[in-house]
């Protein structure tokens, strides 16, 4: 699976791989966004959501009020997609729940 | 002293010297100055009532009454001229009149005990009528009738006053004001007439009083409803929710994680979750701000056991807990349709 595969999508802004600490370790944006900033914010919370809620690896759609975020634990880090509000959510998902 | 009366045409100091003269038992100067005074102030009304008070005094109760009646129309309200009407009538053995008369003043001032006194020698059975706690004037109004007092002239030599009778003496001054016959002292022929006087404000708030309890007497009392709970009335839609198949449990929490409403059984540490979502909305919201890309609004957080759906309402935040293979979609769908309501009932 690579990134690439999502920034293909429609009104996906971008997607990356961070590690638990928050660096960057791939990432690709179609638009202005600073990848480096989306990967500590899903490292954050995907921290907060694997500390709160006692599970081994987080996985989660924030919508905000102009973009969803996705963020999932895999083998390899904490992979992240930021699309439009109005993205095809559902095809995101699942290409995020084919990810080992 | 005259002299200095007809200088001063427009002056109203007259009234106040004639009161003072019928103090002083000088009926007659008083009776002469008013009638002076009247011919060039005729629409002072508290000086022909003054007069009509005089003319009572000196046993003309014919003249006291075409005094006061000729301008009755536009001193109905005056307590003092009731009384000084009601005592005229009584002097004439005129008693259906005189009774009428006592009673306006009564009407006026239920405390006036001259006019109840009066009524009870009239009528034998005579039972008074409730009391009604008379509202004491405004401070500002008593400062109105400080601030009319009209010094005297240097040569008009009168009689000292006690502090209270010059007080009541100046306030006449003030036109439209009221005479009041509270505490005054039985008034018999020639004796010295000791007047007070109170800003309008006072009658009318008695009346005013008056009015009010009668209405509130013709008021019929409506059955106070007691409205279902706020809390309560969540219920409703929240069963709406948990209609469906793969919902476990939804809970209502505030956005700092206190539970406010707990609803199904679907986890057993409810209290805990609900810190936990808080917390992972406050961090994403605090992250998204920084990144200016607006708040949170809603978020789908995946365990292995269950899902969470977490949907801001106003300033909660209400979560359903479903199982891993419910859609997530289908459970926004049902909860945006009751956000509104629970937007409602929360406020």
């Amino acid at each position: 699976m690579k990134i690439s595969d999502f920034t293909k999508i429609q009104k996906v802004l971008g997607a990356g791989l961070a590690s638990e600490d928050g660096f960057i370790i791939e990432g690709q944006a179609r638009f202005e966004y600073d990848m480096e900033k989306l990967s500590a914010i899903s490292a954050r919370v995907a921290g907060r959501i694997k500390n709160s809620l006692n599970v081994k690896k987080a996985s989660a759609i924030i919508y905000t009020q102009d973009n969803v975020l996705f963020l999932r634990d895999s083998s390899e880090g904490i992979v992240f997609v930021i699309c439009q509000k109005d993205a095809n959510v559902g095809l995101v998902k699942i290409r995020l729940d084919r990810l080992p | 002293m005259s002299d200095e009366l007809r200088v001063d045409s427009g002056a109203l100091i007259f009234a106040t010297l004639a009161d003072v003269y019928i103090s002083s038992g000088m009926i007659d100067e008083a009776i002469s100055i008013l009638k002076d005074g009247l011919t060039r102030n005729p629409n002072y009304h508290l000086a022909r009532i003054i007069l009509g008070r005089a003319y009572y005094l000196k046993s003309e109760p014919e003249e006291a009454i075409k005094t006061i009646e000729s301008v009755y129309d536009e001193i109905k309200n005056s307590e003092i001229a009731n009384l000084y009407l009601g005592h005229s009538y009584r002097d004439l053995a005129q008693k259906e009149k005189a009774r009428t008369y006592y009673e306006t003043a009564l009407k006026i001032n239920p405390e006036n005990m001259e006019a109840l006194k009066e009524l009870e020698k009239l009528i034998p059975d005579f039972a008074p009528p409730p009391k009604v706690e008379r509202v004491q004037p405004a401070e500002p109004a008593k400062k109105v009738v400080d601030d009319v007092a009209i010094p005297l002239p240097e040569d008009v030599t009168v009689e000292p006053m006690a502090p209270s009778e010059e007080k009541e003496a100046a306030a006449i001054e003030k036109e439209g004001e009221v005479i009041s016959a509270e505490q005054e002292p039985s008034l018999e022929q020639g004796e010295p007439v000791v007047q007070s006087v109170r800003p309008p404000v006072e009658e009318e708030r008695a009346e005013e009083i008056v009015s009010i309890e009668s209405v509130i007497q013709e008021i019929p009392e409506k059955e106070i409803k007691t409205e279902a709970v706020p809390l309560e009335a969540l219920d409703k839609p929240m069963k709406r929710l948990l209609d469906l198949d793969t919902v476990k449990g939804v809970f209502i929490s505030t956005k700092d994680g206190l539970l406010i409403k707990n609803y199904g059984n679907g986890a057993q540490d409810i209290e805990a979750i609900c810190a936990s979502v808080a917390a992972i909305c406050m961090d994403v919201d605090e992250s998204f701000r920084l990144l200016k890309r607006g708040g949170l609004t809603r978020c789908i957080v995946e365990k292995p056991d269950e899902t969470l759906c977490v949907m801001a309402v106003g300033d909660s935040l209400l979560t359903v807990v479903t199982q891993v293979e419910a859609k997530p979609g289908l459970v926004f769908v049902y909860a945006r349709k009751i956000i509104e309501e629970i937007e409602e009932i929360l406020g």
